[in-house]
């Protein structure tokens, strides 16, 4: 019943911040100067062409209405259709989800595979000192790399010197998937280094912490051996703000990597949603920024979810909290 | 024991490297080491070397005075935008951790509505109302490092507020101002000062990647984001033109993370154990 009521609150809150997001994404995207019909008929066109094109989609009436029709057609489901290419905004997003969903899972699996393994090892070899320092520095280091200088970097290197991999040239997965890996795995190498440094970074903390608790020091005292202590004691404890870092990394990939894709010439959901703002496409802005938003809310909550399950002490509002 | 002695010299390091920084980007614009950034003095895309230590970009300037006044742009806007976040971030904090109840609520939706924004897409939409520009790099690194640090100050306020120093000072009767910037202000400084140490090298990284995409400083004034957008069409017959400002950027973001996590550790000292 508790477990019940904290998912109902937690659905409550969910919807009022989708609605104000719903609220400022709809007013950002009106008042950018420069509206959709002057965008779409250049600078030369007159008053009466311009009245034309924003009466054929619906531009011309109250801003209240517009988007109290924007918000119940989306409910349904229905996020109306892209000024630009006249196809339904889900068609457009789906086109590009593949890229979006292929970098994702491949910043995902970075982060478990590598991330985590380097941020427990790093915090079990070193409590302090200068090997403490080293493994600081380079974490860090991976963490200060913006992704447009490394990628840049990768790009020059991979095209001057023909080094094997293709920079740009994005074939979907279904027509070749050879050609596809070959196409991504320069951008998602780039995108893993910041991803892996963070969660190491997260990781490692974590584990620091969880260290100095008495269970350990009872547990080494029987004699338990480091690897039995690590991942009998150690990882389900120190797992909540591993879980937390790798569920925001999630919802940063899904909401699209602008800059790699960018880079790398990838038609993914991120630059689609750049390029929507440029050419005022109000209604892929509004249905992408207000999906990345959902994505990011699920996630969150199934984070405190998790949390919760693994610590029973944590969030939802359990029996060991309230007493407390 | 000042906060100084307990730092390491990684610590310290970054910070002596952040103050070469703003040092020299400071010394190079008063005294115009390397002449006029705008002026087009040589040959376009030479190499590093003779009269141009860094070499010329695509309009033949000079690249080392282009550098410094990009240094010089970034810190600066990142800068400014992170003593705003600050300075919100800190109101809000306190009084959504001090008072919680619907004022607190209302502010963690607030931040919550900020927070489940795309991050590179939220200061697009910023530079698209507003207009690339200056004005709109502060606005996005300010809305983007907002949520994270006000959360934080939250956190730490609620903390600070139920200590019996803070409940001593309520019963003594001091109104809330005193309460509020003797007792709890102080005592989270060091959470502001190590977020907003954390929200700098965000900024920098925001400025950089707004200016990258082209909707941040504009032409002809320099950022670092703006050169490595610059030189970034030039990769292959210049990489010094991406190579240089990337390296400083990349110098930059890593000392003042790296101090953040000094000053983090040497205010919260914690115990440490190696298993191996």
């Amino acid at each position: 019943m508790r477990l019940f009521s904290w998912w109902l609150r937690r659905a409550l809150s969910a919807v009022v911040t989708l609605f104000l997001v719903s609220i400022l994404i709809f007013a950002a995207s009106r008042l950018m100067p420069g509206g959709f019909a002057e965008v779409v008929l250049g600078p030369f066109a007159s008053p009466e062409q311009k009245a034309e094109v924003s009466a054929r989609y619906g531009l011309d009436q109250n801003i209240l209405v517009q988007y109290w029709l924007w918000l119940t057609t989306a409910l349904t489901g229905d996020f109306g259709i892209s000024m630009i290419s006249g196809e339904p905004v889900t068609t457009e997003f789906g086109l590009r989800l593949p890229v979006t969903a292929e970098l994702t899972v491949a910043g995902f699996a970075a982060a478990i595979c590598l991330g985590v393994p380097l941020g427990v090892y790093t915090a079990v070899r070193a409590g302090r000192g200068r090997t403490a320092a080293v493994g600081r520095l380079a974490s860090g280091l991976g963490v200060s790399v913006p992704e447009f200088v490394l990628g840049s970097i990768v790009v020059f290197l991979f095209s001057r010197f023909a080094l094997g991999l293709t920079v740009g040239g994005y074939v979907p997965l279904s027509e070749d998937p050879g050609q596809n890996l070959r196409s991504m795995v320069l951008p998602a190498a780039v995108l893993s280094v910041f991803v892996i440094a963070v969660t190491a970074r997260t990781t490692r903390d974590a584990v620091l912490t969880v260290l100095v608790e008495p269970y350990i020091t009872a547990a080494i005292a029987r004699g338990e051996s480091p690897w039995f202590i690590v991942t009998r004691h150690v990882l389900r404890n120190a797992s909540i703000p591993v879980v937390t870092v790798l569920s925001t990394i999630t919802a940063y990939l899904l909401g699209g990597a602008v800059i790699i894709e960018y880079l790398f010439n990838l038609p993914g959901v991120g630059s689609y949603i750049v390029q929507a703002v440029g050419r005022r496409d109000y209604a892929v802005v509004q249905a992408g920024v207000l999906l990345a938003a959902v994505v990011f809310i699920v996630l969150n909550t199934l984070t405190d979810a998790a949390a919760g399950a693994l610590d029973p002490r944590f969030g939802t509002g359990s029996k060991a909290r309230r007493s407390r | 024991m000042s906060w100084w002695h307990r730092t390491d010299w990684l610590t310290r390091a970054g910070l002596l490297c952040l103050a070469v920084l703003v040092l020299g980007t400071v010394v190079a614009t008063v005294f115009g080491i390397g002449g006029d950034p705008e002026a087009m003095v040589g040959p376009r895309l030479a190499p590093p070397g003779g009269d141009y230590p860094l070499g010329t970009d695509q309009l033949g300037r000079s690249m080392l005075p282009r550098l410094f006044e990009g240094i010089g742009t970034t810190l600066l806007l990142s800068t400014v935008a992170v003593l705003v976040t600050a300075v919100i971030a800190t109101l809000l904090g306190i009084a959504a951790g001090y008072w919680g109840g619907w004022l607190g609520e209302v502010v963690m939706r607030l931040v919550e509505v900020l927070y489940s924004f795309p991050t590179i897409v939220l200061a697009i939409l910023v530079a698209a109302v507003v207009g690339p520009g200056q004005t709109a790099t502060v606005c996005s690194i300010i809305l983007i490092t907002i949520p994270l640090m006000t959360r934080l100050v939250r956190a730490a306020a609620i903390i600070v507020a139920q200590r019996d120093y803070v409940t001593s000072a309520v019963i003594s009767g001091a109104g809330w101002p005193r309460i509020l910037f003797r007792h709890v202000l102080p005592n989270i400084s060091g959470t502001i000062a190590v977020q907003g140490t954390y929200a700098l090298s965000v900024g920098i990284l925001v400025e950089g990647g707004l200016s990258f995409l082209g909707f941040g400083v504009q032409p002809p004034q320099s950022s670092l984001g703006a050169l490595i957008q610059q030189g970034s069409t030039y990769l292959i017959a210049a990489p010094w033109l991406v190579i240089v400002p990337g390296i400083v950027l990349v110098v930059a973001i890593l000392a003042i993370n790296v101090f953040g996590d000094g000053l983090r550790d040497s205010l919260e000292p914690r115990e440490a154990r190696s298993l191996v």
